[in-house]
């Protein structure tokens, strides 16, 4: 076992070692997550998949640093974010990883612009380059012109491609997304894999994201299975694209 | 972390006007707040201000200068600059040089007797100049008959006194009082009027007299007097008019001299007055004391309602500090907004209310306390202090109001309320 402060390969955008989950629970405590362990290479394009209550939501959540595991240890781009206090574990989510959730979740009283910067702001980006990034990434990813819009007058596919530009925008090392599929219909599921895709491939983002849909899963370079909290099987389905 | 600041005062002020409703609501509870707080503290102030005036007016002034030796004893002889006494129309002409001096009033004291027929009565003899009194006391303004007694042998009573000399306008009095030379003074006066001020310890003792009058009857010279009686133009420069006689009077060759504001004349109304300031911020607590838990329910509630949106600001990298510092720009803002209704409503009701103030006189009479007239008209008074003091209150309570709340924000676990759980 390695010391607390100590740095795991730097090749692994994300790794975990015998990570465990349980939740006190009566009458008998339920293990969400069993001794999971994997190694997510920089750049990946990863799916987890199971069916409901496999464990997926509560791995990424691990992996994410919104909960602590019972045991185990995870380092995000090269830092153990299991030793980290909660001050220290944020400033790593702000600078190490992006999220993109099921519900899009984008803040409500915010414009998508605002919403897509959020985190260069966090960051203390000048106001000309935040700007000068959201709208570069907007562009690749078809939101082009749609920067003052609120969300509520977004559609579900425009949201989550706002939401998958905030998370990318800050260039984390890793960008967890919990089924961004799930409420989207089939185009505009293909529509945002496809950005998802081309972020990966541009600009060497990592991606581990669940899902349960068969057409998502096909379009991952590594799948792996979930089922009662551990990993089933572990599927390389193309080459980690080379670092840029 | 300090950065970012400026999304996190945006977030809040568009999250205020989420629930247009609820906000515009709870903001109106503290401007109304506000409202009352001033409202009610002007009028405790107004009715502070109205027995300072009557209290003062009636009868001491606002400031009375005696000789160094003359209070607390008020014995005869120690007049003025001593037996010798003092050049009165120079030492008015001194006083009415201060700029913030409206007027000056001389006066003469003698203990004595007032008999009329087989009845008398112990009297305050107090000698005036008819001129001069009256700018600077309402003592004789209020008269239930005849006029003030501005010649030789001319005497007015209050209406107590009246009654029970059984005196009317026209009737002879004999005066009978100790003078100066330790002998007894006496002699007739005509009645010429009978004063009510509605103070019964006033109109049942004193007699007025014209000063050169009570002079003769107590055997003093012109020069001597007792008193000087001021009327200055704004209560608030009183301390200061006190301190320039204090050092200007006794100069070139001047009499040793004593200056008092009224607090000291009336420490029974000083303290009655501070006493009423006092409730004013009693008043402030009270009511900002209610407002904070309304509007600390209705931000639990707003914080409740938005738990999601704190999991996610966290799982974007915001830290726990960070998520309650918005819930405080949200009360701050609340404050802020309220504070400026507040302001907006308060100032023409304390503008209306100051000078078209409700007359109650047809529903309840004058009522003495501490010494004073106090006339049931509500007045509100304006303030500097209560303003602000109202304004700081209101703005701690919104802050305060958003502590609890925000403390929860930053407890909220993100992974579980990202699960709805």
């Amino acid at each position: 076992m390695s010391e607390p402060n100590e740095r795991s390969d730097g090749r692994a955008a994300v790794r975990a070692d015998d990570v465990w989950k349980i939740y006190p629970q009566e009458p008998a405590p339920v293990e969400a997550v069993r001794g999971f362990t994997i190694d997510v290479a920089t750049g990946d394009f990863v799916a987890m998949a199971g069916p409901s209550g496999s464990g997926k939501t509560t791995v990424l959540n691990l992996l994410g640093g919104l909960t602590r595991p019972t045991r185990g240890r995870i380092w995000v781009g090269g830092e153990e974010l299991t030793a980290l206090d909660d001050r220290h574990l944020a400033r790593l989510r702000l600078e190490q990883i992006g999220f993109v959730f099921q519900a899009y979740n984008l803040l409500p009283v915010l414009s998508a612009l605002e919403n897509a910067e959020f985190t260069l702001l966090l960051r203390g980006v000048p106001a000309e380059e935040r700007r000068h990034r959201v709208q570069e990434l907007f562009a690749q990813i078809g939101l082009d012109g749609l920067e003052d819009r609120r969300p509520g007058r977004l559609s579900g596919g425009q949201q989550q491609r706002v939401a998958v530009a905030r998370a990318v925008v800050g260039q984390p090392a890793l960008v967890l997304a919990d089924e961004p599929t799930a409420n989207l219909d089939s185009a505009s599921s293909d529509a945002l894999l496809d950005v998802m895709e081309r972020l990966n491939r541009d600009l060497g983002t990592t991606f581990v994201f669940s899902t349960h849909d068969p057409r998502v899963m096909e379009r991952a370079l590594r799948l792996v299975r979930l089922v009662d909290g551990r990993i089933e099987r572990d599927e390389r389905r193309g080459p980690v694209p080379a670092a840029s | 972390m300090s950065r970012g600041n400026g999304v996190w005062w945006r977030v809040a002020w568009r999250n205020l006007w989420r629930n247009r409703g609820r906000t515009l609501v709870t903001a109106s509870a503290l401007a109304f707040g506000y409202l009352a707080a001033v409202v009610v503290s002007g009028l405790d102030d107004g009715m502070g201000a109205e027995l300072i005036d009557n209290g003062t007016h009636l009868l001491s002034g606002e400031i009375q200068v005696h000789a160094a030796n003359y209070l607390p004893d008020r014995k005869v002889n120690h007049t003025i600059g001593g037996d010798d006494g003092v050049d009165v129309s120079a030492l008015l002409r001194r006083i009415d040089e201060d700029p913030d001096v409206t007027a000056a009033a001389p006066r003469v004291y003698g203990g004595g007797l007032v008999s009329a027929g087989d009845r008398t009565e112990a009297s305050l003899l107090l000698g005036i100049d008819p001129v001069r009194e009256p700018r600077v006391t309402t003592l004789l303004s209020d008269m239930d008959g005849g006029r003030i007694p501005r010649s030789a042998h001319e005497v007015a009573i209050g209406s107590e006194m009246a009654r029970q000399l059984h005196v009317t306008l026209g009737d002879t009095l004999v005066l009978v009082a100790p003078a100066a030379d330790g002998l007894l003074g006496n002699d007739l006066y005509r009645l010429v009027g009978i004063f009510h001020t509605g103070t019964p310890e006033v109109d049942g003792s004193y007699t007025i007299l014209p000063l050169a009058d009570l002079q003769s009857l107590l055997d003093m010279s012109p020069d001597r007097i007792h008193e000087i009686a001021l009327d200055v133009a704004r209560p608030s420069a009183t301390d200061a008019v006190v301190a320039r006689l204090e050092s200007t009077l006794p100069t070139d060759g001047g009499p040793q001299v004593d200056v008092r504001s009224w607090r000291r004349l009336r420490p029974e109304l000083a303290q009655s007055v501070d006493l009423m300031s006092s409730m004013n911020f009693l008043i402030i607590l009270i009511i900002f004391g209610m407002a904070v838990f309304g509007v600390a329910n209705t931000m639990i509630i707003g914080t409740f309602e938005r738990r999601k949106e704190f999991a996610v600001v966290r799982a974007l990298g915001t830290t726990a500090m960070g998520v309650g510092r918005t819930v405080v720009y949200e009360g701050i803002l609340l404050g802020i907004l309220a504070l400026a209704a507040g302001a907006l409503i308060t100032w023409p009701v304390m503008v209306w209310w100051h000078n078209a103030p409700p007359d109650l006189s047809g529903f309840v009479g004058g009522i003495s306390w501490a010494g004073s007239r106090w006339r049931p008209i509500l007045r509100v008074e304006y303030s500097t202090e209560i303003p602000i003091y109202s304004a700081l209150a209101l703005f701690v309570t919104s802050v305060v109001a958003a502590v609890y709340p925000a403390w929860r924000a930053t407890r909220i676990p993100p992974a579980d309320a990202l699960g709805d759980r």
